[in-house]
């Protein structure tokens, strides 16, 4: 959708929004506040942001020192305590149909899956990076056939790609995080093209080429650091989709394979057993619910912190009660 | 003196935000006469949009409420009345001309659709009639062609030739009065002077009131009857264009018409800039809203707030020291005589 | 508008070539290469022939390629590694279980979505909005398939309320009533997955537009609020909605694949899964590739449901940005 071009009404009308008056409030006072900090400050400000790192920094912290919290071992077979309900001997969350606490494999599993999640946004972001700054920059032919190929990438269905892979390869854990960022890529990608094509026209990226700035040192300086925010923000959303691609994976049997297990994993297991141990499936689909929706959270509010337009978050309800409150006119 | 056709008092208005209830205007009076076009000036964000979507009630659409005051078109309270009456009265009996051209067609429908729209939903035209009409509206605009390019999409056309389609849709129904906000700003100064020319042409042939919202007081000068200078949500001075030129009382308006490029090599000496910017109406300043960019406050106008008080026959401003301000103008030689050429 | 849809037509094309590439390489690089996928292991003369052409596959690279994409275009999907099956005689009637299932739920989730993202967009921050938000993050948060394995928990367990999968009871083949009966549970799941998106981009989208110039002409002229919003702001709402559509088929196809997992439900998806494991290399090149066209052409079909509904494309403005 095109721009529209600043209006002296859109000026009007901004002047009527709170929290820009602040800023030029605050600006008449003291310095005028970077953007940065604005963003940071309405980040911290926001709840959902707020619960979302909260529950992240739980899952993180409990899974990267799983020893600490939990003394079973997450492959340990025993027999004799097959199913047990939650609270016996220990087993906070009771046992498997083999005697596995189910716990500890939430534990050790959810480790698997953080860890997938992580590795596959960075990698994703990092390739899809190169790969807009690339065509974005250069443009031209370079630029046709880098979008060819996002072309092409997106119209395989992903799952069925990492699948065809998998089974061509061979299950592991590294050939998925491979896979999985090399189906990833392709968002990050078009959306660093296309604030590079926006920026490399602008004066000051032209002026850096006239006095012989080289060009990878434009596309790292001047450029990238630009789409900075909107790379973060899709990062986090691609950590919370990996997190669920790996589960789809392990769940249908082709990612990760025990003794290793990850939430997905689990399930599939769970699914067997639904009769005898119903909760066992409720338990790592609730993980993998609670950690994607805080990143989501978390990503959510970063690209709202970042978006200069503030929104006015106000329900009609609300809307009516001042207006029947204050408001003359008729309805 | 003529009948009244828009008689705003003491408007005061506001939007419902998060954080309660933000004031856009705070006591806003403009009496427009039937035939007469009057110009309401200002800075952006003086609360000249926000008047005129108050006029049509659109603002309601934003959260925006009214606090405080009338609206009386032909002596009815347009702030008493619903959504549903205001909609009959929009776009039949008044009419707005918006200032982004480009922005202000629909992008998928035709301009010939869109000027029979307002046809169809005022005066229950059929479809062929309807787009009849369209096209000797758009004719009577000057657009050339009327036929082919009723059929025409607004991307297909420049910015000029899309305000003319707006004047023709906005002045299809006849309406007594048109509010036109900022008509010409988004276009070249060559195409401003036609689309100027053009309102006042077809003003003058129907007879409509016009209240004209601009920034550029060229612009007032070149069209209005009356001015209304507007500062931080209320009129501070008002009068005719002769007596606004030639006698501002409003250091304000001084301030606005030294603006003007085309005043400046005859200006001489320089009275002063407006330093500063305008103030939010949630943290306005004591007393007058305009001392702290006033070269002539003094101690009382930090304390007490002048109100519009009469100085004339029709004409009012908000200044302690109007009088004073005045006569310093002319001594300074700074303001010439009206634009419109005597 | 031909012109640009031609210019569509021609990059789809490429782009299905490209894929076919892709296809090719990753057969190639799977350990036993294409001949394994191409041939039935028995001795028919037709086989044996081909085997001798393709003799220790020394054949350069792009004339095997050229080969097999022959093969390919002449329906020939080849055939399976096991019992030598054509590939097609066991692919073809999941495809029609696959668009049966896809299809109502993604039918179903447009008329949910767009109506509702309408209403919320004009309501917004009301209640009706929080809860499409609400389900919303869940919807995109939640693993599909998790949420299928508590519905069959809950729903079909415990209440015995829906059958617990497969598509039909035994005894009751193409038994219509049936078959509804057991899409409900995998249409629900589905319809959570595509509605999140769909949801949240109708309502959006439509801010966008109720906030342009345009509507705001609409209500100076004097039209009633449901002519503004059905006909001036619906109209130019739909334009990134339909792109977005577009976009979305691929994560249509892969949820649908993995509720058909879920479920058991006899489609291209939990054939997939089953080949995959089975190593039928050549069922699963069929399947990608065959995903790949309805991407391709729900992209196409996208693109000209935009044509017709932006008057800009005319002009070539918006055919820069590739499907």
């Amino acid at each position: 959708m095109s721009q529209t071009p600043v209006s002296t009404d859109v000026v009007e009308t901004a002047q009527l929004d709170p929290t820009k008056m602040d800023f030029s409030a605050e600006g008449s006072a003291a310095p005028p506040t970077s953007l940065t900090k604005i963003a940071v400050r309405k980040f911290v400000s926001n709840p959902f942001a707020i619960f979302g790192a909260i529950i992240l920094a739980i899952f993180v912290v409990m899974c990267a020192f799983a020893p600490l919290f939990t003394h079973f071992k997450p492959a340990a077979i025993d027999m004799m305590n097959a199913s047990v309900p939650p609270g016996t001997d220990g087993h906070l969350l009771g046992t498997d149909e083999i005697g596995r606490d189910v716990f500890a494999r939430l534990l050790y599993g959810g480790r698997v899956s953080l860890i997938v999640g992580f590795c596959v946004a960075f990698c994703a972001v990092v390739l899809g990076t190169l790969i807009g700054a690339v065509a974005g920059y250069f443009g031209g032919w370079v630029d046709m056939v880098l979008m060819r190929l996002v072309d092409v990438m997106n119209s395989i269905p992903a799952l069925f790609l990492n699948i065809l892979v998998l089974s061509l390869f061979g299950s592991g854990f590294w050939l998925m995080i491979t896979i999985l960022s090399l189906t990833s890529w392709m968002g990050v990608a078009r959306l660093v093209r296309g604030t590079f094509l926006q920026l490399r026209e602008m004066q000051y990226v032209q002026a850096a080429r006239a006095i012989g700035v080289s060009n990878w040192s434009i596309i790292t300086k001047h450029l990238i650091r630009n789409a900075t925010a909107p790379i973060i923000v899709n990062a986090t959303l691609q950590i919370g989709n990996a997190i669920l691609t790996e589960s789809a994976l392990s769940y249908l049997g082709l990612g990760v394979q025990p003794p290793q297990t990850s939430w997905g994993l689990m399930l599939n297991n769970a699914q067997e057993f639904m009769l005898t141990n119903p909760m066992e499936a409720v338990y790592p689909g609730l993980c993998i619910l609670l950690v994607v929706l805080s990143i989501n959270f978390i990503g959510d509010s970063l690209r709202d912190a970042i978006d200069p337009r503030t929104k006015v978050k106000i329900s009609r309800r609300r809307l009516k009660k001042w207006r029947n409150r204050f408001s003359k006119s008729g309805i | 003196m003529a009948e009244p056709i828009l008689e705003i008092r003491n408007l005061k208005t506001g939007f419902v935000t998060e954080s309660g209830i933000v004031k856009a205007l705070d006591g806003v009076s403009i009496t427009i006469e039937k035939g007469q076009v009057v110009c309401l000036v200002g800075e952006s964000g003086s609360g000249k949009s926000v008047t005129s979507l108050n006029v049509m009630r659109l603002s309601d659409y934003d959260g925006g409420i009214v606090l405080e005051g009338e609206i009386l078109f032909h002596g009815e309270d347009l702030v008493k009345k619903s959504q549903e009456d205001m909609r009959k009265i929009r776009g039949s009996k008044i009419a707005m001309i918006f200032q982004e051209p480009m922005n202000a067609l629909n992008p998928v429908f035709t301009v010939g659709d869109q000027i029979a729209e307002t046809l169809r939903l005022h005066k229950g035209m059929s479809k062929e009639e309807a787009q009849r009409k369209a096209v000797e509206m758009l004719r009577k605009v000057g657009i050339p062609e009327p036929e082919i390019r009723a059929k025409q999409y607004p991307h297909e056309m420049s910015g000029g030739m899309c305000q003319r389609v707006v004047i023709a849709m906005a002045l299809v129904c006849r309406p007594e009065l048109v509010i036109a906000d900022e008509p010409t700003t988004a276009l070249d100064v060559t195409v401003q002077a036609q689309i100027l020319d053009l309102l006042r042409e077809l003003q003058s042939e129907l007879h409509t009131s016009i209240l004209l919202i601009t920034h550029d007081m060229g612009v007032a000068a070149e069209m209005a009857d009356r001015i209304a200078v507007m500062y931080a949500g209320t009129i501070v001075e008002e009068g005719t264009v002769e007596e606004i030129f030639s006698q501002p009382h409003h250091p304000y308006t001084i301030g606005l018409l030294n603006s003007i490029p085309g005043f400046e090599g005859q200006r001489g000496t320089e009275l002063y800039t407006i330093k500063g910017s305008i103030p939010s109406l949630a943290n306005l300043p004591t007393g007058c809203r305009f001392h702290p960019r006033c070269p002539f406050a003094t101690d009382k106008c930090r304390a007490e707030e002048p109100s519009l008080l009469e100085i004339g026959s029709g004409r009012r401003a908000a200044c302690w020291y109007a009088e004073e301000v005045a006569l310093k103008a002319k001594e300074q030689g700074a303001v010439i005589v009206s634009g419109k050429g005597e | 508008m031909t012109e640009y849809l031609i210019r569509r037509a021609v990059q789809s094309v490429l782009v299905l070539f490209l894929v076919s590439v892709i296809s090719f390489a990753l057969m190639h690089a799977a350990p036993g290469g294409p001949l394994m996928v191409m041939l039935p292991k028995g001795g028919s003369q037709q086989a044996i022939l081909a085997q001798e052409k393709n003799a220790g596959l020394l054949d350069p690279m792009p004339i095997q390629y050229l080969h097999w994409l022959g093969q390919l275009l002449h329906g020939n999907l080849g055939y399976t590694y096991k019992n030598h099956v054509p590939v097609g005689q066991i692919l073809w009637p999941t495809v029609g279980n696959t668009l049966i299932l896809m299809g109502v739920a993604w039918v179903l989730s447009l008329l949910i979505a767009i109506p509702w993202g309408i209403y919320n967009s004009t309501r917004t921050y009301g209640i009706s909005d929080n809860i499409s938000t609400v389900l919303a993050y869940l919807g995109f948060a939640m693993p599909a398939f998790w949420f299928g394995i508590l519905l069959q928990e809950f729903l079909s367990l415990d209440l015995n309320w829906f059958p617990l999968s497969d598509m039909y009871s035994m005894n009751k083949q193409g038994n219509i009533g049936d078959l509804i009966w057991h899409l409900i549970l995998p249409v629900c799941v589905l319809v959570l997955v595509f509605l999140a998106s769909y949801l949240k981009y109708s309502r959006a989208s439509m801010l966008e537009v109720l906030h342009m110039d345009y509507v705001r002409t609409a209500r100076a002229k004097g039209a009633p609020e449901k002519h503004v919003i059905y006909r001036h702001a619906l109209r130019n709402a739909l334009i990134p909605i339909i792109t977005v559509l577009g976009l979305d088929l691929p994560n249509l196809v892969s949820g649908a694949a993995l509720t058909e997992n879920v479920f058991n439900w006899p489609g291209m998806g939990r054939l997939f899964v089953e080949m995959a494991f089975a190593r039928e290399y050549a069922v699963l090149m069929a399947i990608t590739m065959l995903g790949a066209v309805f991407v391709v052409i729900g992209n196409l079909l996208a693109d000209i449901l935009y044509a017709i509904v932006d008057p800009r494309v005319q002009l070539g403005k918006k055919g820069g940005t590739a499907a």
